[in-house]
Order: C-alpha cells, then sequence, then structure tokens
C-alpha cells in the first residue's frame, strides 16, 4: 500500500514536474516583479526571434539575430526555466547558431512540456534527433511535420532536405570512411575557431577565430573575427598568434586559402558597405602585406567569401550570394585577365557543385583536378557536409561526393586544407566533443586498404633442407592513385654566412623548356615551398641581388603518390674566383656538339654576362676517369669550347671568356661511385674577373 | 698379406728368441732387421688406420660427424696414403657445414687421385656451401666430365644454377638427371620449382605431379603444388593439395602455413589464424606464421593481437622485412603512426617493396 502511493505521488510528482509554466502572470503571482523582467526579455528575445525566422526562409545569415534572442531569452529562462515555448525558441537560436548541439536538449524539453507548443515543433524535434544520429526517429518526425504543415511557403524545401539528410546521413554514418578525424586542442577555443588553411608540407596554418582580441566586442559580447597563425614544432601545433602584418582589423577578417607555396593567401573581409568581399594578401619575411581588394568582377555589391586559388593561379574559385536570392551561397569562378591590374573576368555559376542552399567554402586541390567544398544541400547528413569533385574531361565539375562520415556529422562540417601526400586535411566542425563553437580538426586518412605482407615458405629444391623463401610471393603494392604531386621545399642561404638571401627561383622543366614555376624566397628565411609534378627533370635556376646564380638539375621520381624534396639552396657572392657548376648543360655521350635542352641553361648564363658586362669567366669542361686521360682532356676542351660559342653567338664578346678542358683532372667527387662519377661530368665557370 | 705377417712374424719371434746383441750382427743382419722392424711398423699403421677409419664409418652412421671427422683424420695420420678416408672424411666435413676444412681434405684427395670423379663432386658441394659458386660450378663440370654417367653431379649442378637464379640451365641439368635416372622425383620436384620461378605454373605443376608419383610419400612436393596453384590463383584446388601434404606428413608445418596464406587471399582469416596457430604448435620458434597471422588479425581487426604476432615475429628474427610491415599497419591503427612509420621504413631498408609504399604514402605530411 506504501509503495503504491509512493508511485502514485511520483506519478503526480512528474506530472507537476514535467507541466508547461507559460509566461502568464497568473502564474507568476507571488513575485510580480520578478515576472515582469521576465516576460519583458521573453516579448524582446521573440521579437528578434522572428526576424532570425525570417532570415532563414531567404537562406541568410541568422545568427545575430538569434544571439540577441538568446540575450534575453537567458534572462526569462533564469526566471521560468519550465516554458515550453521559451524552451522551443532556446533550442531554434541555438540551432541556427555554431553552438547546435545545445539545441537538443531545449527541444526535447519543450517536447516533454508541450508537444504542440508549436507548429514547428515536430520539425526541430527531428533535427535534434537527426543531430542525435537517430536518423530513423528524425525522419518519423520530419514526415509528421510535412503531413501536418499546409503553409505554400518556401519552407517545404528544407523539410525535403532534412528528410534526404536523414536518408543519407543514415547510410553514411553506417558505411564510415577510412579516416579518423581528431580534435586538435592546441589550435581550439571554446569560441568559433574555424577556416584552417595549411601550407603544403603541411607545417604552417592560418586559420580565423572570434576568440576575445583587444578590439571591442558587440552588442551580443561577440569578437570580431581575427586571423591566426600557427607553427607545428615536434608534431603539435602551438599556440595561435595573430597573424603580423596590418590584415587584422576591428571588423571580420576571415582567412581563406594559402597559395600552394605558401607565400600569398586569399581572404575575405567587410568591405565599407559592410558587405563581404575577397582580398589578397602577400608574405613577406614573417609579415603579410595590406589585403589588396580584387576588381569589381569578383567584389561585386553581394557577399564574395571564401575564395581559393587554382593549381596554375589563373582562376580564383569563391561563394557568392545573388542579391536578393533565395538560394544562399553558390560556387563561382573567375578568370585573370590582367594581372598586373589585378582584372579579373565576370564570373561564372559553376553548376554542379551549386545547391539550393549555401554551397563553399571551396578548396581547390594542387592536382588541378579536385574540387573540394562544403555545401548544405546535396546528399549532406546535416548543416554543411564536405564534399568533392572531379573535372571531367569535358572540363565541367562531375557530380559532388560526400566524403562520408567521420569527416561529416549532422553538424556543420566545412574548410579542407589539405597537406600535400594527401595523408591529412584539417577541417572546421562543431560537432559534438569540441571546446564550444567550432573548432579545428584533423583528418587521417587511412588511404586504400593496406594488405599485408604475407610469407610462404617451400622446399623448392629436394636437397636442401633449409627451406627457401620464395621471393616471388610479396602481396602486391598498393599505390594510391590520386594526383602524383611532389613537394618541393627548402631555402636559399648565403653560402659563407648562412644567412637566409631572398633570391628568385626559376623552374625549368627541362622536357618542353618551359618555365614552369617563378617565385621569390621569404626575405626573412629564405623558405619556398611549391609542389611540382612527379616524374620529371626539372632546371633550378636561383637568382638573387649580388650573388651569383645557381644552377640545378634534378629528378623527381614518379612511383609513390606524393613524395618530398628538400633543397637548401647555398648561393655565393660574386667575386674572383667563385665556381659554378652548370648541371643543366647537355652533351650526347662522348660529343661536344650541345644539345637542345642545354638552351635554357645556356641562355641564363647569357643574360648573367649581359647582366654583369665587367664579369670575365673561364668555361671549363670536366670528365670523370673512365676512358684516355688524353681524350678525356681533348672532350672536355671541345665541349668547353662549345658553351663559349654558344655564348659568342649569343652576342658575347670572346674576350671576357676563355675556354679550358680539364679532362678528369679536376674531380669535385670520387670517381668510384655512379654518382660521383655524373657529379665530376661537368660544366663549369669560374669568375676570373669581375 | 695374412700369409706374410704370419712369416714375418714367425721371423722374429726366431730373431727375437735367437737375439743377439747389435755389435755380434753382420750389416746384412742389421739391414734386414731394420726392414722387418719398419714392416712391421707400417702393418701396424695400417691397420691402426683401418680401424679407425672403420670406426668413424660407424659414427657417421650414427650421425656423428664430429667423431666420424676425428676418427677420419685418425686414418689417414696413421696412413697418408688411404684415400677412401680422405673421400669420407670431406664428407662428414659437407655434413657438418664445415666447407673450408673440407676443401682442403679434398684438396689433398685430388692431389692423389687427380681423376677422381667424386672427389670432383663432394669439393663441388664445399664450394656451393661456401657459396663460392663459380669454384663450385667448375668441379661440377669437372666430376661430370670424368663420370658422364653419374646423375648426381648434375642434380647438384642444376641445385648451384638453380640458386644462382640460372633456372633455364638449371633445366638442363635437371633433365639430365631425369633421362639417366627416370624415377628421381627429387629431379622432377627441383625442374618443377625452375619452371614456377619462370612463372610457368601449368609446366611447374605438372613436374611437381610428376614427382608425387615417382614418391607418394614427399609432402613437400605436395605443399610445392599448393603454393604454385595459389600462385595460379586456383585457391579451391591448392587446399586440396596442402591437405594432401598434411595427410601424409602431420607435423608438416610449412603446410599449415602456406594454406593459411592460401586462405587469406580467400578472405578466410578466422580459418588462416587457425592455421598459423596449428603450424606455431608445430614449430614455435617460425617467425613467419607469427608474421602472417599478425597479417591475419589485422584483417580481422584485432590490432593489438596483430602487433603482439609481428612483435614475436621480430623477436625470432630481427631482419624479417614482412613482419616489420605488418606491425607497421597494427600500429598505425593503434594510432601510433610514428612508430608504423619506423617500422615501414625498417622494411624497406631490408628490401621490401611493400614497407616502401607504405611508408612513401603514409609517412610524410
Amino acid at each position: 500500500m506504501k509503495n503504491l502511493l509512493s508511485i502514485i505521488l511520483l506519478g503526480f510528482g512528474f506530472t507537476v514536474f514535467g507541466q508547461d509554466v507559460e509566461f502568464k502572470a497568473a502564474n507568476f503571482k507571488d513575485d510580480k516583479d520578478g515576472f515582469k523582467t521576465a516576460k519583458d526579455a521573453f516579448d524582446a528575445g521573440s521579437e528578434d526571434w522572428e526576424l532570425g525566422n525570417e532570415a532563414v526562409f531567404q537562406v541568410q545569415d541568422p545568427e545575430l539575430y538569434y544571439w540577441k534572442a538568446l540575450k534575453n531569452f537567458e534572462i526569462a529562462y533564469k526566471f521560468n526555466p519550465n516554458s515550453a515555448e521559451l524552451n522551443f525558441k532556446m533550442g531554434v537560436c541555438y540551432a541556427h547558431s555554431s553552438y547546435k548541439q545545445k539545441s537538443i536538449a531545449f527541444f526535447e524539453k519543450a517536447h516533454e512540456l508541450n508537444h504542440d507548443i508549436h507548429p514547428f515543433m515536430d520539425y526541430y524535434m527531428g533535427l535534434a534527433m537527426q543531430l542525435s544520429y537517430k536518423f530513423d526517429e528524425a525522419l518519423r518526425y520530419y514526415q509528421t511535420f510535412e503531413a501536418e504543415y499546409k503553409k505554400a511557403d518556401r519552407f517545404g524545401k528544407f523539410v525535403k532536405q532534412r528528410k534526404l539528410e536523414c536518408t543519407s546521413g543514415k547510410k553514411l554514418h553506417a558505411d564510415p570512411i577510412r579516416a579518423w578525424v581528431d580534435h586538435v586542442p592546441e589550435l581550439s577555443t571554446e569560441y568559433n575557431d574555424y577556416a584552417p588553411t595549411v601550407t603544403m608540407d603541411g607545417e604552417e596554418m592560418i586559420l580565423t577565430s572570434d576568440r576575445p582580441n583587444e578590439h571591442t566586442p558587440d552588442e551580443v559580447g561577440r569578437y570580431d573575427d581575427d586571423i591566426y597563425t600557427s607553427t607545428m614544432v615536434d608534431g603539435k601545433w602551438q599556440k595561435a598568434q595573430p597573424i603580423k602584418g596590418r590584415v587584422n582589423t576591428e571588423k571580420d577578417d576571415i582567412s581563406n586559402n594559402y597559395s600552394y607555396n605558401g607565400t600569398k593567401m586569399l581572404m575575405c573581409k567587410v568591405n565599407s558597405a559592410g558587405n563581404f568581399d575577397i582580398y589578397e594578401t602577400f608574405l613577406k619575411g614573417d609579415t603579410w602585406s595590406e589585403p589588396i581588394g580584387f576588381s569589381r568582377n569578383i567584389n561585386l555589391k553581394s557577399n564574395d567569401i571564401y575564395a581559393s586559388y587554382n593549381f596554375n593561379d589563373k582562376l580564383i574559385y569563391y561563394s557568392k550570394d545573388k542579391d536578393g536570392g533565395q538560394n544562399g551561397f553558390d560556387i563561382m569562378v573567375s578568370g585573370v585577365m590582367n594581372r598586373k591590374n589585378r582584372e579579373y573576368g565576370l564570373p561564372n555559376r559553376e553548376m554542379s557543385v551549386s545547391s539550393n542552399f549555401n554551397d563553399g567554402p571551396v578548396y581547390l586541390h594542387p592536382d588541378g583536378k579536385t574540387m573540394y567544398f562544403a555545401s548544405e544541400g546535396f546528399n549532406s547528413m546535416g548543416g554543411y557536409d564536405i564534399y568533392y569533385a572531379k573535372k571531367e574531361k569535358s572540363g565541367y565539375w562531375g557530380k559532388p561526393v560526400n566524403m562520408g562520415y567521420p569527416i561529416n556529422t549532422p553538424y556543420d562540417d566545412f574548410f579542407f586544407a589539405a597537406t600535400a601526400n594527401g595523408k591529412y586535411a584539417y577541417i572546421a566542425s562543431n560537432r559534438e566533443g569540441g571546446k564550444g563553437g567550432y573548432d579545428i580538426y584533423k583528418a587521417i586518412f587511412w588511404g586504400p586498404e593496406k594488405d599485408p605482407a604475407l610469407a610462404t615458405q617451400d622446399y623448392l629444391l629436394a636437397s636442401i633442407a633449409k627451406p627457401i623463401q620464395d621471393p616471388e610471393l610479396a602481396a602486391e603494392v598498393k599505390v594510391t592513385t590520386s594526383a602524383n604531386l611532389t613537394v618541393f621545399k627548402g631555402k636559399t642561404l648565403d653560402a659563407l654566412t648562412k644567412k637566409a638571401v631572398e633570391a628568385v627561383i626559376e623552374i625549368t622543366d627541362n622536357k618542353t623548356g618551359k618555365v614552369t614555376e617563378k617565385f621569390t624566397t621569404n626575405s626573412a628565411t629564405g623558405k619556398f615551398l611549391i609542389s611540382l609534378p612527379s616524374g620529371g627533370n626539372y632546371g633550378i635556376a636561383v637568382k638573387a641581388d649580388g650573388y651569383l646564380f645557381h644552377s640545378e638539375n634534378f629528378d623527381i621520381p614518379s612511383g609513390s603518390a606524393y613524395n618530398m624534396v628538400n633543397k637548401v639552396i647555398e648561393l655565393k657572392n660574386i667575386k674572383i674566383g667563385s665556381k659554378i657548376a652548370l648541371r643543366n648543360i647537355f652533351f650526347d655521350t662522348g660529343k661536344s656538339a650541345l644539345r637542345p635542352e642545354s638552351n635554357a641553361e645556356l641562355d641564363r648564363l647569357v643574360k648573367l654576362m649581359k647582366d654583369v658586362p665587367s664579369l670575365k669567366i673561364e668555361l671549363s669542361g670536366h670528365t670523370d676517369n673512365t676512358g684516355s686521360a688524353q681524350g678525356n682532356v681533348k672532350l672536355s676542351q671541345e665541349r668547353a669550347e662549345a658553351v663559349v660559342n654558344y655564348l659568342v653567338s649569343k652576342g658575347i664578346n670572346k674576350s671576357r671568356m676563355t675556354a679550358k678542358g680539364y679532362g678528369s683532372d679536376r674531380p669535385i667527387a670520387s670517381n668510384d661511385t655512379s654518382d660521383g662519377r655524373q657529379e665530376n661530368r661537368r660544366t663549369e665557370f669560374e669568375i676570373t674577373g669581375n | 698379406m695374412k700369409k706374410l705377417l704370419l712369416t714375418l712374424a714367425i721371423s722374429l719371434t726366431g730373431i727375437m728368441s735367437f737375439a743377439q746383441p747389435d755389435d755380434e750382427l753382420t750389416p746384412e743382419e742389421k739391414a734386414y732387421r731394420d726392414s722387418i722392424a719398419n714392416l712391421n711398423e707400417t702393418n701396424a699403421a695400417i691397420e691402426k688406420s683401418q680401424n679407425a677409419y672403420n670406426a668413424g664409418i660407424e659414427l657417421f652412421k650414427q650421425e656423428k660427424y664430429e667423431g666420424a671427422i676425428n676418427k677420419f683424420s685418425e686414418s689417414i695420420a696413421a696412413d697418408p696414403n688411404f684415400t677412401p678416408a680422405y673421400y669420407n672424411k670431406a664428407i662428414a666435413e659437407n655434413k657438418s657445414e664445415k666447407y673450408g676444412q673440407a676443401i682442403k681434405t679434398l684438396d689433398a684427395l685430388i692431389a692423389k687421385k687427380p681423376d677422381y670423379s667424386k672427389a670432383y663432386f663432394q669439393r663441388g658441394r664445399a664450394y656451393q656451401g661456401k657459396k663460392d659458386f663459380l669454384s663450385a660450378e667448375k668441379d661440377y663440370e669437372k666430376s661430370v666430365a670424368l663420370d658422364p654417367k653419374n646423375p648426381k653431379a648434375y642434380y647438384n649442378f642444376g641445385t648451384l644454377q638453380f640458386l644462382q637464379k640460372d633456372y633455364e640451365s638449371a633445366i638442363i641439368q635437371f633433365s639430365k638427371v631425369i633421362e639417366l635416372d627416370p624415377n628421381n622425383a627429387y629431379a622432377y620436384n627441383d625442374r618443377g620449382s625452375c619452371y614456377r620461378m619462370l612463372e610457368k605454373y601449368p609446366q611447374a605443376v605438372k613436374d611437381y605431379e610428376e614427382a608425387a608419383r615417382k614418391n607418394a610419400n614427399l609432402a613437400f612436393v605436395l605443399n610445392n603444388i599448393g603454393t604454385t596453384k595459389t600462385k595460379m590463383k586456383s585457391y579451391e584446388d591448392a587446399l586440396k593439395d596442402f591437405n594432401r601434404a598434411l595427410s601424409i606428413d602431420a607435423k608438416f608445418y610449412l603446410a599449415y602455413n602456406n594454406r593459411g596464406v592460401t586462405e587469406m587471399k580467400m578472405d578466410r582469416y578466422t580459418d588462416a589464424i587457425k592455421d598459423f596457430t596449428k603450424c606455431i604448435e608445430i614449430n614455435a620458434n617460425y617467425a613467419p606464421a607469427y608474421s602472417n597471422r599478425a597479417g591475419a588479425y589485422f584483417k580481422n581487426g584485432e590490432y593489438a593481437k596483430a602487433k603482439a604476432d609481428a612483435d614475436k615475429a621480430i623477436s625470432l628474427d630481427k631482419n624479417f622485412a614482412d613482419a616489420y610491415v605488418n606491425r607497421g599497419m597494427a600500429k598505425e591503427m593503434l594510432r601510433d603512426l610514428e612508430g608504423a612509420c619506423e617500422d615501414w621504413h625498417k622494411a624497406k631498408e631490408l628490401g621490401s617493396e611493400l614497407g616502401k609504399s607504405y611508408k612513401a604514402s603514409n609517412c610524410s605530411n
């Protein structure tokens, strides 16, 4: 009997606890003043809340309205946490912020208190379930909502999209891709930390954060977005620091994408008219230049955000919202028309990667064939998901492919900053488990499924007791099939002092003779970083004021998908006695006729001679020690003369040059190895007068 | 000989019985006496040599090669002209892998009997053991030239060429063995292995099958058929062959290991784990089975077990590239990418293409 009473009491108590306490004076007779303050806050919050809802319908950013509403709702909530309507409205505010996870508890409580509190209750319960990965339950709520929602407005498209998300979410969640996604606590705070972009070697990162700074927060206490930088030391990201230079302002400054060599960056910031425009900033030493905007074709009246360079730096992809449009941001592309004047052509909408919802940020992979972008549309699991699209033979982008769980979640997952080998990428997400708001996450891709190495042994020879390992049975090698690129990084230093030298580097593809890259190394560190297609032979020419130009020839082997070549280039001051080997001058074996692929190097030498008219040089030919000494001297003399003749034919006075064949008398490496012998076979010049 | 000894013994007894002081003997008598004494010494030495020789053979039969070598040495010391002792000593030295000693012994023998085909054959074996293939080849050629009907020299010549990866030449030698000795199952097996190395799998299987017909008790031949059929991707057939091998020799651990590998290729990881485990039960120090089981555990998603097995394989064989590859894979999934990269690097250094590939695609930024 006593137990029964307890049950009844408990049941009663639960009913009382679960009762909706509306914001009515009759419910708060004992605290009229407190009620008035709370009710005023509730009403004020509700006004902003309505404006937020309006923005949602227009696929515009509703966040500020909702934050304003929340500021008031928090006051009301302290007074009366058991209002179904207040819980519902607060849930809506959080659902449309970067703190989506907080919405779940509010929706569940609102639903428990009064599931008829708002015509959109079922819709948002669907969202709460979706965020909890309960896709079947979510779908049922959305279907109920759809059946009962009779208004013929544009909201139908959202419901349709949510239902699609539940279907795809269930499928993607059940079949995770081969990757880990780890939170990066060093780069994340309780505020929004997003828009990561990394150098291709994965050692420098730039990101955006609205963490507290020295500026004044807005009316709801939010700080403006500033751009920060961090360096990887011993596998750990260091504390992010505001980037050096006149980049960060009191308004929002948002990082977009690095150029592939890390020397410039696209960003977006608010212009004087209050819209976002795209800007570019350049790294000089360790300082970023004041951002420069683009021509009107890109920076129209609309909001233009989240831009990315393409592989050959001729196009800019970005997101743009159409004034008065209802489909949010779309992905656009614009081509350079006049680089000096920073003129770009009229942008085109990339149809296949633009949905009826917000699309972008976008990142173009340096392979020139792959676009990574985020979108709230397509087969998202919910919120923004990251997709990739491949360029088809027609030149159009193919159908977007969802990158799958756990890259994507029902929360917002966007930005995609990949390192060169395709093993790592950094994304931003407000998924569960972070510090709050958007946080930085690191995706680690496992690559194609790895096969173990299996060893079989047999008595292949009957007479030999010791089994012979069968060398043929090693498992097949799977090579990553993505782009075949090599990261080429390094630095230019003074050969004597080892101090950084700012130098201009030209990379020539020796097969085509064309200059494929031309860039300046960092003045503070001498560093440079580019990516080159693997499987080629390249010439590198390095020039710096007051230094002898440096020339080198190198192969980038094909084979593994991505490699890293690290080169330290030591530059010599131009002074008498300096010797330099010309590594990109080629002769047929045993002959002295110059091969055509030598021309690029020779022309650089011609230019040096013309640039420094006082320069006098001795051109010398050197061989390895194979063959007769006499023959080697003769051949090297003829080769040196061939170079001199070429220079003469290009207008260099013969009196400034002497040709000398040393044969194998002056080796610079051991003749005992093939590498050493190759080093020794060279054409060299020495400065004899200046 | 017996008669002579008896006569000498009688004469000696006579001399002893009527021994005269030296100065009482004539020079002729002294010379005679000394020659007899010398003969006696020689005969005693021969006897000693022969006894030692026979004792050596007895020890050899008991596989006590060290003792046999000592006895044959005693035999040679007692009678340096007793060539069979050299020959047997060399065989015992080859058996106990003392190839350098064997070569010296056979050098001495060949100096005494330059046309002795078997001596060249054995010295060829010794050179082969020392991996001096060029010298071995010369000796086998000499042996074959001196005794063209002896299949053994052709056979060893063939194995030598096989080890030097000259499979085409080895086929010629093994074919010659088969011609001289048509029931030689080993020659069929080894010729089959040559075809296999040349990736002529159907011919390899044909020869292996013939070897199995000539001698139905050779489990390793059936195992070879199994692994060759695995190469031909005839996995179901391969399993039958391994089963046949194991029905002949239930302790043939290699067949369990190899059957496990075939099951891996059929994605039957649990069966493979059972077979690798069985292999380990029979031979607890067999590193490949641990490494392979690591691969099977990896495929089953049991990464900690995979790592433990790869650890064990490496502890048994520090230069086992496959085990480093597999341990790297397990470490990666256990979130130790740095350790994984170290292992793949080690595997690469040890010549593993797979280690090279995994390192290249996973271990730089």
